[in-house]
């Protein structure tokens, strides 16, 4: 494991006082609590952050840290042997422990020996976890693969770290931003506790054609200057196959043009799927390159027509 | 690696969850979940009816989403009673101001 140094992180000197730390922690927390801080970083950091505080602000684990000595962050580090001594009596190989780890188990040894073999039940640990799917894997719905590696006490007490591997079904009908619960499955408890649970939330990748709002989906349709003047009836494509858009004349640029019941399914309560909408989304698109004809045809036009879409200017 | 499947459970406006869920879900204790209905930042589907139990109280499971985050913010910041009504409040505005300017930039 590498060493951390609690100290650095949190910005005080080792001699720091119980209230210089925690007001170190407090202001470090409001930079970069991740439901505080738009810092991207801010998560990683403020892990570290409380890592840090959870240890220095409790007497007993200070004093196991401090007795660790000082090492430069970072540095390859194994606790001494004698330092197991103070979980409880419990002999420690920390091959599979991380040094985050280390006071948590620090912490259960005491437990333990305070307890008296009483064995407290312990609830696991709740996690949370990102997972990005299409918009086409949305609609239909998808079973995911989650990986993920979470720290677990062994029967000893010891903590390693588990991979754990769950094939969870994401039904159709969920929202971008959506977010699940796994009961039961975040960290394990210990002595009867709980298991924690895990908590899911679901994005979409962007997709090329469509936009999503809710169950409504959005797309840009593209005409030109006279299917929009004249009307037309288009082709647009939809998650369920392609559709005949009539497009009526007059049409302007960013009107938006119901396609009804084809956006995303609403069926999470699984009795009847519903769904939203497709709105497209005119855009009026001049030719790149005209032909003699075209430009005759349009010159014609401007000589002959009296519109003028400035008219609110004057 | 031994392979799990689940099903999930889904937070959001149509499911809800028990009182006794949202205790073990949320972190805070049944006195705590009660102080935040009495004070109106946080609501139960069936608490216009007359004559229930707390523990007959049932939740929209999306309540979940604010409380938890409010369940941190409370463990890692310390905060007092009284001022978890009032960010909760704060909290599923800013979730709800959010999905709104989602939606609007998507529409665009």
């Amino acid at each position: 494991m590498k060493f951390k140094d609690y100290y650095e992180v949190l910005g005080v000197a080792r001699s720091a006082t119980i209230d210089e730390i925690k007001k170190a922690y407090r202001k470090l927390a409001h930079q970069y609590h991740p439901d505080v801080s738009k810092d991207p970083a801010g998560e990683a950091k403020f892990k570290e952050v409380g890592e840090a505080y959870a240890t220095l602000k409790d007497a007993e684990k200070r004093a196991a840290y401090d007795e660790l000595g000082r090492h430069p962050a970072g540095e390859e580090f194994k606790p001494p042997p004698n330092w197991a001594g103070n979980q409880g009596g419990q002999e420690y190989s920390f091959d599979e422990t991380d040094f985050a780890d280390l006071f948590a188990g620090f912490t259960k040894g005491r437990q333990n020996s305070q307890q008296q073999g009483r064995n407290r039940p312990i609830p696991g640990q709740d996690y949370e976890l990102a997972t990005n799917i299409t918009l086409e894997d949305a609609y239909a719905g998808i079973t995911v693969d989650l990986n993920f590696i979470v720290p677990e006490h062994d029967q000893q007490g010891q903590i390693k770290r588990v991979p754990h591997n769950i094939k969870a079904r994401i039904p159709m009908g969920v929202t971008n931003g959506q977010k699940m619960l796994l009961r039961g499955k975040g960290g394990k408890g210990f002595h009867g506790g709980p298991d924690g649970n895990l908590y899911l939330n679901i994005s979409f990748s962007p997709h090329k054609l469509f936009r999503v709002v809710d169950h409504d989906l959005f797309i840009d349709l593209p005409l030109t200057p006279w299917e929009a003047a004249l009307g037309a009836t288009v082709e647009v494509p939809t998650l369920a196959g392609a559709v005949h858009l009539k497009v009526p004349a007059r049409t302007s640029g960013g009107q938006k043009l119901r396609i009804s019941k084809r956006g995303m399914p609403k069926n999470n309560l699984a009795d009847k799927t519903e769904h939203g909408d497709l709105f497209a989304v005119t855009q009026i698109v001049s030719p790149t390159t005209l032909s003699e004809k075209e430009r005759e045809l349009l010159q014609a036009l401007a000589i002959s027509s009296t519109f003028n879409p400035r008219t609110h200017f004057n | 690696m031994q392979m799990e499947s689940t099903e999930l459970i889904w937070l959001d406006e149509q499911h809800e969850i028990s009182m006794t869920e949202l205790i073990e879900l949320s972190g805070f204790t049944q006195e705590e979940l009660l102080h935040l209905l009495e004070i109106g930042a946080l609501s139960a589907n069936n608490s216009t009816e007359t004559d229930f139990l707390p523990s007959e109280l049932r939740f929209s499971s999306h309540c979940l989403i604010s409380i938890r985050t409010l369940s941190r913010l409370k463990s890692d910041f310390e905060l007092e009673q009284n001022a978890l009504g009032l960010m909760l409040v704060f909290l599923e505005r800013i979730r709800l101001l959010e999905l709104q300017v989602q939606g609007l930039e998507s529409a665009k």
